[in-house]
């Protein structure tokens, strides 16, 4: 099935550069990618004109691959007769201000997901309805889900990881010098353990 | 101290001119001419017993809704970043702890995603108990929403009645599984603990006192005119409405449309069962239109019917046998990703699992369907009013663990 | 104005006679006997419930319930029989196991546990710190000599979230040994 709907995008749109990728190592569902550029057309097509008509957006979902930025959207086909979903990948190399053109007037359920994809992962929707963060409070910094992201140390003047919570005494990364080693053991070994 | 401060507010004072204040209160004066403003009015995020923690944002032109913001996020917990250094045995304490209501359903979801990928066969008895047991959940998880869907009404004795009911599946998971909500049963390649006859013979006798309980569930309530009059034609979701926002499960069925994982891309056992898929508009003598808060309701009665009737096909057929498949000691996933749903008791549950070859996901998106329907309330609540708003958020059934993650 | 903002909807009741047309004087009369008649037969329901069940709720602290064998509660580690191989600070998918060791001194004769193995470390510090732990069980299915186990003390709060952290190597700790491992016995 995915490769008749490749082969139509690639009529259909010639500047998409639609790509077919299979599962690397043949488990695994696979995927269509297609250019930013192009993403609002070829929605507007796969929801009226194609003959797999895919009526509902499902979930977005935002990778950071450390070089780029990876969007899906997995859409799916709700006919009684048959079902099927299908993943639309879609690469963001700009990490530091990634922006894409928001599907929420195509499926009104892109508006909540997109604005998930930007809280955790930073990606600016263009003419999106309501942009703002929908997870996170909308004054925080950063974005969690990024693979370089470090939280920050304080919050609206609340200590984000406060000492007293962080057991620093009982992790073992506190070394105890060689003394202190044989006088634990003496310790432990009266008491028969 | 005083007096200096005076002249800096100076500004938030509001003069009215004498000849303004008259105007707008001359006799005989158009309605139109009248100030009025929209009340922003907050429901939540604290709620007497029901619902979480959910904040919803209602402006109000005196007794209609003109407006309905939801604001989510007080229960996150960021699963998704957690998930990425764990292994994939350690991710399903947390897995569970995003529908509380009906973890059993967020673990089969996520075991039959992991075991795609990996490749594992599961044995033909822990299939059986998967089966039996996500069922089991799912006439659990409607007990809750019947029972708080009455108590949003007003209506406070079907809360314990079906709680009550509640209670002895709760039991009989504390002795499969250890531990009444959050389960950890359902595991990579099985289940963890195995059932015993003495636990069968019980469920028999629960399944029998609870259908005379559901038909004393629909005389209490379902027949009760306070409720059907609360209840009728408020909140219709239509079926374009259900597609466009992507809303599945008794929604998705509340407004007419035969539609249910179960029977469409049937997974465990359920291609060898015999069941209905309750639909709004199958029974008109209840009342109402296809798509209000009635037919939803009634689309869940129906459900625990159905689910009742499952139990009692699997309990007589449970194979002898191992529960555990052979999975190895440190679990990795091949490379690729996989993207693969199932139907809890609230809607379609998704999980999107992208896997770099190591211990632990890449990526771990879970596709929540309360998470959608939440997002429906802006659209249906302008032009109700403020009591039947909250049965329209009611008849949603939102759990707020699985909203925010 | 504000009339058209109310959503469309018809109050009157679903009835077999619904297709006449009923005018609104049987209707007001039809509807009050609907609602007092349903409420009538729900209560006697209620009523039913008075009178021949028997109450489900257990008097709690008076009576208490029986757990059963696998209730998942407050963790306990045998520290006499433990070998701090470190799994189960491993499968802690919060981690809250913290374990210090050290080899043992070559002179002294190597202890056996209950089950033979033998005990190549001292067990200097074992904290488990049970506000963090989210009762999952992973750490007792890992263990290799079954000393981790879950045992039935589900009241144990505290003043403060210090209080939390049991060391499992303490005295008082080791002392609770016989009165937990008899729980499941009974």
């Amino acid at each position: 099935m995915l490769d008749e709907l490749v082969q139509e995008l690639k009529s259909k749109f010639p500047n998409a550069q639609v790509q077919l990728h299979n599962p690397p190592e043949g488990v695994g569902s696979s995927s269509i990618e297609i250019t930013p550029q192009s993403l609002r057309e070829v929605c507007f097509y796969l929801r009226d004109q194609s003959p797999l008509k895919f009526q509902v957006l499902q979930v977005i979902s935002g990778i950071d691959y450390v070089d780029y930025l990876e969007v899906c959207y997995m859409l799916a086909n709700f006919d009684l007769n048959r079902s099927y979903e299908m993943i639309l990948k879609v690469k963001l190399s700009d990490r530091v201000n990634p922006s894409l053109d928001s599907v929420s007037d195509i499926w009104p359920a892109a508006n909540w997901q997109e604005r998930e994809c930007y809280d955790m992962l930073g990606v600016v929707f263009k003419n999106h309805p309501d942009f703002r963060r929908i997870l996170c409070p909308d004054d925080w910094e950063g974005f969690p889900l990024r693979k370089d992201y470090v939280a920050a140390k304080f919050y609206n003047g609340m200590q984000v990881y406060p000492d007293h919570k962080m057991n620093l005494e009982e992790r073992s990364y506190i070394i105890h010098s060689k003394s202190q080693a044989e006088e634990l053991q003496k310790k432990s070994l009266a008491k028969g353990l | 101290m005083i007096k200096e401060n005076d002249k800096q507010h100076e500004h938030l004072d509001h003069h009215h001119d004498e000849e303004e204040v008259m105007e707008d209160y001359e006799v005989g004066t158009k309605p139109e001419s009248l100030r009025s403003e929209l009340l922003t009015l907050n429901m939540g995020p604290q709620h007497p017993a029901t619902h979480g923690v959910l904040r919803i944002e209602i402006k109000t032109d005196s007794e209609i809704v003109a407006e309905a913001i939801p604001h989510i996020g007080y229960l996150h917990r960021c699963m998704e970043k957690h998930s990425e250094n764990l292994d994939y045995r350690g991710i399903i304490p947390f897995v569970d702890r995003m529908d509380y209501l009906a973890s059993i359903s967020m673990e089969v979801g996520y075991a039959l995603t992991v075991e795609k990928m990996l490749g594992t066969e599961v044995p033909a008895r822990a299939t059986f108990i998967r089966t039996l047991v996500s069922e089991l959940q799912r006439i659990a998880s409607h007990l809750v929403a019947f029972g708080t869907y009455a108590l949003d009404l007003g209506a406070f004795t079907p809360f314990l009645y079906a709680f009550d009911q509640r209670e002895k599946i709760l039991r009989f998971f504390e002795e499969i599984s250890g531990a009444r909500l959050l389960y950890n049963y359902v595991w990579i390649g099985g289940v963890w603990h195995d059932i015993t006859e003495g636990q069968i013979e019980f469920l028999r006798d629960f399944l029998d006192e609870f259908e005379k309980e559901l038909d004393e569930y629909h005389v209490l309530v379902t027949s009760n005119s306070i409720f059907k009059d609360r209840t009728k034609d408020v909140a219709i979701i239509d079926l374009k409405t259900c597609f466009e926002y992507g809303a599945t499960g008794p929604v998705l069925r509340g407004a007419g449309y035969r539609w249910d994982l179960r029977k469409i891309q049937p997974y465990l056992l359920y291609n060898q069962l015999e069941f209905d898929i309750p639909v709004g508009g199958d029974h008109p003598q209840v009342g109402g239109v296809v798509g209000d808060c009635l037919s939803r309701y009634y689309v869940r009665m129906c459900e625990m019917r159905e689910s009742v009737k499952i139990i009692r096909q699997l309990i007589e057929k449970i194979p002898a046998g191992p529960i555990m498949g052979k999975v190895p000691k440190i679990i990795k996933l091949p490379k690729g990703e996989i993207y693969m749903r199932t139907e809890c008791p609230r809607g379609e549950l998704g999980y999107h699992l992208v896997s770099d070859g190591g211990k632990e996901p890449y990526r771990l998106k879970v596709k929540s369907p309360c998470f959608t329907h939440v997002s429906i309330l802006p659209k249906i609540g302008p032009g109700l009013m403020i009591a039947d708003f909250v049965a329209a958020v009611g008849s949603i059934d939102i759990v707020l663990g699985e909203v925010d993650r | 104005m504000k009339t058209s903002l109310i959503q469309e909807s018809s109050t009157s009741d679903v009835s077999r006679k619904d297709k006449e047309e009923t005018s609104p004087f049987v209707q007001y009369f039809r509807n009050i006997f609907n609602a007092v008649s349903s409420t009538i037969k729900g209560m006697s329901i209620t009523l039913n419930y008075v009178l021949t069940r028997k109450p489900t709720s257990i008097e709690y602290p008076e009576v208490r319930e029986v757990l059963p064998a696998n209730a998942r509660m407050r963790l306990y580690n045998d520290a006499l029989n433990c070998i701090a191989c470190n799994q189960c600070a491993m499968a802690c998918p919060v981690d809250c196991i913290y374990i210090t060791s050290y080899p043992r001194p070559k002179d002294l004769e190597v202890p056996k546990t209950e089950d033979g193995t033998p005990k190549r470390q001292v067990l200097v510090q074992y904290t488990i710190d049970t506000s963090l732990c989210c009762y999952c069980g992973l750490c007792t299915t890992v263990c290799p000599t079954e000393c981790i186990t879950h045992s039935h003390d589900y009241e144990f709060a505290q003043y403060t979230v210090g209080q939390f952290k049991y060391d499992y190597t303490d005295e008082d700790i080791i002392a609770w040994r016989d009165r937990i491992l008899g729980q499941k016995n009974k």
